[in-house]
């Protein structure tokens, strides 16, 4: 009994470790390679775990002749809006949706579920035609397309977190006078404050992470966000291997702090409401 | 107890309303009008959806005014008198056909009348200008006939196609080869997402040491963007410096390197497990979740009664996790289906078409032909899929997936 157990343990142990290496090997490979210098990433030494002489000019040519952090600052204006806008209109109607009776409301939710549901490419064509006539290519507004991914989710989760709380506290509440939105900022807000932030965390990676949108609607490449602006790294220099694994590894920085801070909100939101990203 | 929402409450529902209206059904309805028409951008003629006739006033003007300057140049040539007054006859007729539309500009809706005018001035003016050519040398003897005929490009015919274009599509083998490459695509991965992220989820569950540490190694692939992703992999399977294609090489899966991703068996491969490599922790959490709401007591009871551990799998765990695997299966599937990102980074739909997907294709129709017609019924198409894919997985489900109450 003894020795068979501990043989499972030894099982279980080397599973989960070549997991875990499977998991990181990209990341470190990618992190070595950008140390390397061309000529070692094409020669011999392409396939050596420890550059010969490690050298930083991947990063400096990424950073000040390529301008990566153009890109990292559109993404962070862009998903750091869509999330401020898409908390507030999702946390409004995710309100209604948990607290009050309304004609129509299995129609919406059937909605909002079918549209998380739907081919992005549906909706690029007419946006992108919109957006002409609108003047709005190439600018921030592409924001508000990106509620098309973001908000059904934002919704589904809120209103998960809200029909947590109990009715009773808002009851004594309007008892003493508190109208529908000071019931919402005062007491459910506060109370679902953890469900909130998830969501946030969430809408923001799922923001930070969008491409198709921004390929078609944003073309300039001023406007273009990190996964876009990293796609063409690779049209123009698709030799250049060293440039392409500094350029990943510093975008790779701020998706991991926010997973690494933010771990425990990211699995509740994924798993809370079964909702995708 | 809870109240009626009333009037003023729907002021909650409004903005959410207004931009799923404006970002969700509105487009859907549009794209649905597209694939009736011949819409492409890059042709004047068909840029727009013109169900009947319409006239281009921009291009008439234009072309007046050219054909009045290069006719009055040419007057000097034409000797005979009764040619002059016809020349001019001419001239004034051009002159009062634009008077209309002298503040008009763009693309407008004209009557029937107004159109056959247009087209009885184009032939005036072709046939003058035949007669004249005969007789004299014109300095502008090559560019007026064809300037003349602008007046008839000037008349934009309907370009609506009706069914056409579905037509089309029916016999198209690109969309043919989309399609299964899609389903290829989606079936392959999805199935082992779900057998790898399954067992990974049970062995997470009894893990004493590490849960944390896994979580967040698991969580760092899903959370990279798919571009970025795809990239890396990029590299990886790189002919010449890749290591997992030098690894494959070695282990004798493939004859040399560059097959991984110039082959075109090798490129579906490629994309696959980088795919399985990018979400398969994801699915692990996804039914992790749904694990840890099993009661240890049903184990405990059941080893109590001589069960194994193989049948408390099969009659325990898979049955109570069921609506877990099924939602987990339902947005991974949708998600295959739809991919775009990861193939348009790492093969770009390529070689020769072989990871070419329906969301690539409608991409490349769409914005790289820019014919909005074709590609809008390649997305409808994918739109159908995605559906059907919807509705087999809600009903497996249940209705319990819109009860919020």
């Amino acid at each position: 009994m003894k020795t068979s157990k501990r043989k499972l343990v030894l099982l279980f142990s080397i599973v989960v470790t070549g997991y875990l290496f499977i998991m990181i090997f990209p990341f470190l490979w990618i992190f070595i390679t950008s140390f390397k210098s061309s000529g070692e990433i094409f020669g011999a030494g392409a396939f050596r775990f420890i550059p010969e002489e490690p050298t930083w000019k991947n990063y400096t040519t990424i950073l000040f002749e390529k301008e990566i952090w153009k890109a990292i600052m559109n993404s962070f204006i862009v998903a750091l809006s869509t999330t401020i806008y898409v908390i507030f209109v999702a946390s409004l109607c995710a309100y209604a949706i948990s607290r009050f009776h309304f004609k129509g409301k299995s129609i919406l939710l059937g909605l909002i579920l079918a549209v998380s549901m739907f081919p992005q490419m549906i909706i690029t064509g007419p946006v992108y035609n919109l957006f002409y006539d609108l003047g709005w290519l190439n600018s921030y507004f592409v924001i508000l397309p990106y509620s098309t991914i973001t908000l059904p989710m934002g919704v589904w989760i809120l209103v998960t977190h809200f029909n947590k709380i109990p009715l009773a506290l808002e009851e004594s509440a309007t008892i003493d006078g508190a109208t529908r939105i000071q019931t919402l900022t005062k007491i459910i807000i506060p109370l679902a404050a953890p469900g909130v932030f998830t969501t946030a965390i969430i809408t923001f990676i799922a923001a930070w992470n969008e491409f198709l949108l921004t390929i078609t609607l944003n073309t300039e490449p001023n406007y273009h966000t990190v996964p876009v602006a990293i796609s063409f790294l690779r049209d123009q220099f698709s030799i250049l291997w060293g440039e392409v694994a500094a350029a990943t590894a510093i975008v790779t920085i701020p998706t991991l702090i926010i997973v690494l801070l933010f771990q425990r909100q990211i699995v509740s939101g994924l798993t809370s409401g079964g909702v995708k990203e | 107890m809870k109240h009626k929402l009333g009037v003023s409450g729907w002021c909650y529902l409004l903005p959410t309303l207004i931009l799923i209206a404006v970002f969700s059904l509105w487009p859907v309805i549009q794209s649905i009008t597209y694939t009736f028409f011949d819409y492409k951008l890059n042709d004047p003629q068909k840029s727009g959806l013109y169900l009947n006739e319409r006239f281009n006033v921009d291009l008439f003007h234009e072309t007046a005014i050219y054909i009045e300057l290069f006719l009055t140049e040419d007057m000097q040539n034409i000797t005979e008198n009764d040619d002059k007054t016809k020349a001019n006859t001419i001239l004034n007729q051009i002159k009062d056909a634009a008077k209309p539309y002298v503040n008009q500009k763009g693309v407008i809706k004209i009557t029937k009348e107004e159109r056959s005018n247009i087209t009885d001035l184009y032939q005036n003016t072709k046939l003058l200008l035949a007669e004249l050519s005969t007789k004299y040398t014109l300095t502008h003897q090559d560019s007026l006939p064809l300037l003349v005929e602008d007046f008839n490009r000037s008349i934009i015919p309907s370009n609506f196609i009706g069914l056409q274009a579905y037509q089309k599509a029916f016999g198209d083998k690109y969309i043919h080869t989309a399609l299964w490459n899609t389903i290829l695509f989606t079936v392959v991965s999805v199935a082992i997402e779900l057998v790898l992220g399954l067992g990974l989820a049970l062995i997470l569950n009894k893990a004493m040491l590490g849960q944390g540490l896994i979580r967040t190694t698991s969580l760092i692939p899903w959370a990279i963007p798919t571009a970025v992703a795809a990239l890396m992999w990029s590299y990886l399977y790189d002919g010449s410096s890749g290591i997992i294609a030098h690894f494959f090489e070695n282990l004798g899966l493939i004859s040399q390197s560059q097959d991984l991703l110039l082959s075109q068996g090798g490129a579906m491969v490629s994309t696959i497990l980088a795919d399985v490599w990018k979400t398969t922790p994801y699915m692990a959490l996804l039914l992790l979740a749904g694990l840890q709401n099993i009661p240890k007591s049903l184990y405990e009871a059941a080893s109590i009664d001589g069960a194994s551990k193989v049948k408390g799998f099969f009659t325990i765990t898979l049955p109570l996790l069921k609506s877990s695997i099924l939602v987990a299966l339902l947005f991974r599937t949708l998600d295959a289906f739809r991919v775009f990102d990861l193939i348009f980074v790492l093969t770009g739909g390529g070689p020769g078409g072989a990871t070419e997907t329906m969301s690539i294709y409608a991409y490349k129709t769409m914005f790289g032909q820019t014919n909005f017609g074709y590609g809008s019924v390649v997305v409808m198409i994918m739109f159908l899929c995605v559906a059907i894919i919807s509705i087999i997985f809600v009903r497996l489900l249940g209705t319990n997936l819109l009860d919020r109450d």
